[in-house]
């Protein structure tokens, strides 16, 4: 990957470089059976608002190998934007140089912005912007640690929604986020429909679907599916979805409860 | 039992029989269920029922703020707010205001000369009157209480107001003009 923007102030070491390939990396990848957990579950969740003490609110998100902060500024006055009715959110995403089996470059790519964006998506019609004319709300995410997209984006948005409550700015609702996949390459047979996969079990997957809910008023903000998956199964996976967003739920409920209690709103 | 009073976003609230409450701010309708938007807990102030919190807000109409002034031309003031309904904004944060030539006082606006009511530095109190254009708000000093609360003399001393529209330097005593706050408790 050749760094479009080449930057002087970093040990930017050699400009390509690729660890070896292995002839058992180049087979088919296959999931392999859960041995920690049910298909339809997802990897045990720790989420503690308010770990950043500079930002205006704060959450920290780790479910396994998946890490993610996320920093809350403003709401502060749009800078050069035409005049607006309505508040504006800006969601910025960032790995972390070690983040991944590969080294990121600290340069901003695509991968970063699919993510924003699907978080942006998934906060936009839970936040009160209406009550922000002028105002913007920077929402910063680093990932710390990434294992998939699917993964990221889901963590990413419960990391920011749970921050945007710390950050007491009004929210229509948390927001949850739940991924799903189908895998039809190593089990033909057993066509379950799994829940909140890995990066191997996301190579691997043949579609995967994230669903982001507003769980206290039942309403869905955002449905992301990726590659191939039949209508029916894409009804299935949302279904299921949904029941791991509640729990998830209750996950950011009780983490917020707590905070509350530790350092109570004046 | 402290569990069950502290709301998070999107829990419904529960009223009691009687007479709907206003809702302040924390709090919102939707289909006829009235629901928090904020982490605390209700309280009914009079008949309005809010979830505060003292976090920083963007200024709104009629909120009482605190700025610096860090630009004079002769039609506008340009104002650098820090403090918004009492509640400081983040470092870095600060909010652009404007006080029009005709919002610095409510009588005799077409004498108004802004150098003779303003100066660089100086900390002013005034009321939003509107969000203003797509850069700043706009403010208004036109009421007794706004205007002027702290200013330094050209002798780098701190005034002191004499009347409404005069300031002493408490060094020199040499007089400066300025649109001055009634002192509260005056």
């Amino acid at each position: 990957m050749a760094a479009p923007a080449f930057d002087r102030r970093r040990v930017n070491g050699p400009e390509e470089s690729f660890p070896p390939v292995f002839e058992e990396d180049r087979e088919v990848k296959k999931i392999s059976k859960r041995t920690d957990r049910e298909n339809g579950d997802f990897r045990p969740v720790f989420l503690q608002p308010g770990l950043i003490t500079q930002a205006n609110g704060s959450a920290y998100i780790e479910t396994s190998k998946t890490k993610i902060s996320c920093a809350i500024y403003g709401p502060h006055q749009s800078k050069n934007a035409a005049y607006s009715e309505n508040g504006r959110l800006n969601v910025e995403v960032k790995y972390a140089p070690y983040s991944c089996h590969r080294r990121k470059a600290p340069i901003r790519d695509a991968e970063d912005r699919t993510i924003g964006v699907a978080i942006h998506q998934a906060l936009l019609s839970s936040v009160r912007l209406e009550l922000l004319p002028k105002s913007t709300i920077d929402i910063f995410i680093i990932i710390i640690e990434s294992d998939g997209l699917e993964a990221s984006i889901a963590a990413g948005s419960i990391a920011a929604s749970t921050a945007l409550a710390d950050a007491g700015i009004e929210l229509f609702g948390l927001v949850t986020s739940c991924s799903a996949f189908n895998e039809a390459q190593a089990l033909m047979d057993d066509n379950d429909l799994w829940i909140d996969p890995t990066l191997e079990e996301a190579q691997a997957a043949k579609g995967t679907l994230i669903l982001s809910t507003m769980p206290a008023l039942e309403t869905v903000t955002s449905v992301w599916q990726n590659g191939r998956m039949q209508p029916a199964d894409v009804l299935k996976c949302m279904e299921l979805c949904q029941q791991r967003c509640v729990q998830m739920h209750a996950i950011v409920a009780r983490s917020l409860v707590d905070n509350n209690q530790v350092e109570p709103s004046e | 039992m402290s569990d069950a009073d502290c709301l998070l976003p999107g829990q419904p609230i529960v009223l009691p029989t009687g007479p709907a409450p206003r809702l302040g701010r924390g709090v919102y309708e939707k289909n006829g269920q009235v629901r928090a938007s904020l982490v605390g807990r209700p309280h009914h102030d009079g008949s309005t029922l809010a979830i505060s919190r003292t976090r920083p807000h963007p200024p709104a109409p009629n909120s009482i703020v605190l700025g610096s002034v860090t630009r004079l031309s002769p039609v506008q003031a340009l104002l650098s707010i820090s403090v918004v309904d009492g509640v400081p904004t983040p470092p870095g944060e600060e909010f652009t205001g404007v006080i029009r030539v005709q919002d610095v006082r409510a009588t005799e606006k077409d004498k108004i000369k802004i150098a003779d009511c303003f100066r660089g530095g100086d900390v002013v109190r005034g009321q939003v009157i509107s969000l203003g254009d797509a850069r700043s708000y706009f403010i208004t000093t036109a009421r007794n209480d706004l205007g002027v609360i702290f200013a330094t003399s050209e002798a780098g001393a701190t005034l002191e107001p004499v009347s409404w529209e005069r300031m002493r330097c408490s060094k020199t005593g040499s007089i400066e003009k300025r649109k001055c706050a009634k002192p509260e408790g005056l």
